[in-house]
């Protein structure tokens, strides 16, 4: 499994499907999404690109949409997504005051906490997994690989 | 200003900001304070901040012209922030390409990120004590897992500050993306794809995916994962733990 470059379920590589077939099956998951979002209770929201995700992976996972035919069009959006990001960022301008004001504890304690939440979750996962692996008996070597 | 009630200004800004942080990030070999993200926000702030230094506009009307072009339900930078949708969607496709890793290990990525949220809250309630912070703005700051649309009613819920939640899932993405790589390389995670890429998509969500993604496929996918199942745990665990800390 460690010369893989793909994982197994990768079929074949064919030819990216036409732009606009790709751009249908984005928008028809998108309007499937807000819909299903639309009935969700106001007290356990699940929000639209969520939905997308999960209802895109369950289609893929099916072979009802073959990879060739969203494949182009997730790298280019994953590509361009940090300049996507870049006006929510610039939203900062509205909290210019409040952080002014008393930014400063809240700022480090944001910091904090993203850092926290990364660390915390990294090494939850490689107690578990070394855990996991001992119970199953498997050899160590075996498993993950890039 | 009504020059700048336009709907290309907010779309220009974005990318000429973004431009000018790509150009400096490459020409610094990649110096992480140089992160274009970052730096386009800083500067695209900073135009803003100009703009209204010299119009003496309100920050209102710069902010709306910005973001869609000065008239409601009209088209600016709004539409690039629209795009963050099926962008998400398009994350699918990384999850999908290891679906084998899925299959073998989803009982560990489950219970890593529910037993894994559970510690971060703890943790990051007791930084937020240590540091003096008032309630409210605990109770802003512990939904920060989730993606805006599951935070901000979530925050409201438990008593926090909705504006403070939305501020800080934004910081949450800037954060991972420009400390990412010195954070992994500090507490050496690197060597163990799983734990990193769960890790990147519980604190930065989709912008942390995008950083899991450069890493590697297996990262990606599960930084994937994470996105949806933390958003999806937040819901449940973030009201429990409120209640334990009497945050109610």
């Amino acid at each position: 499994m460690k010369n893989e470059k793909e994982s197994p379920n990768v079929e074949a590589k064919k030819e990216p499907s036409n732009i606009l077939v790709q751009i249908f099956i984005y928008s028809g998951i998108l309007f499937l999404s807000n819909i299903l979002s639309h009935f969700m209770p106001a007290s356990f929201p699940v929000p639209v690109p969520v939905w997308g995700l999960i209802i895109l992976y369950v289609l893929l996972t099916t072979n009802v949409i073959k990879l060739h035919q969203v494949e182009q069009t997730s790298k280019f959006l994953i590509g361009i997504m940090g300049f996507l990001f870049v006006p929510s960022g610039i939203q900062m301008y509205k909290s210019l005051d409040f952080l002014a004001n008393d930014g400063v504890k809240l700022m480090i304690a944001i910091i904090i906490s993203t850092i926290v939440l990364l660390i915390v979750i990294a090494f939850t996962a490689r107690i578990l997994i070394a855990i996991g692996k001992k119970i199953r008996k498997e050899d160590s070597n075996d498993g993950v690989s890039e | 200003m009504e020059y700048l009630n336009n709907m290309f200004f907010g779309i220009f800004l974005t990318v000429i900001v973004y431009l000018v942080g790509q150009y400096l990030f490459k020409k610094t070999n990649n110096f992480f304070l140089f992160q274009p993200l970052f730096v386009g926000m800083v500067l695209g702030i900073a135009v803003l901040v100009l703009i209204q230094q010299v119009t003496g506009a309100t920050s209102d009307a710069v902010f709306s012209a910005y973001w869609n072009g000065g008239k409601e339900n009209m088209i600016g930078a709004n539409l690039l922030f629209w795009f963050l949708s099926p962008a998400t969607i398009a994350f699918a496709v990384p999850l999908y390409k290891r679906n084998d890793i899925v299959k073998k290990y989803w009982v560990e990525i489950l219970l890593s990120l529910i037993i894994g949220l559970f510690i971060s809250l703890t943790i990051i309630y007791f930084v937020c004590i240590a540091l003096g912070l008032p309630k409210n703005e605990i109770a802003s700051l512990l939904p920060q897992s989730a993606t805006t649309a599951i935070a901000l009613p979530l925050s409201e819920s438990i008593g926090g500050v909705p504006a403070i939640t939305a501020m800080t899932v934004i910081l949450n993405a800037v954060i991972v993306m420009a400390l990412g790589d010195q954070i992994i390389k500090l507490f050496r995670l690197g060597s163990d794809p799983i734990g990193v890429g769960l890790g990147l998509g519980s604190s930065g969500h989709t912008m942390g995916s995008v950083k899991a993604v450069e890493l590697g496929s297996i990262q990606g996918a599960m930084a994937s994962i994470a996105v949806v199942i933390v958003g999806v745990a937040t819901n449940l665990v973030v009201p429990i733990f409120a209640n334990i800390v009497g945050l109610k």
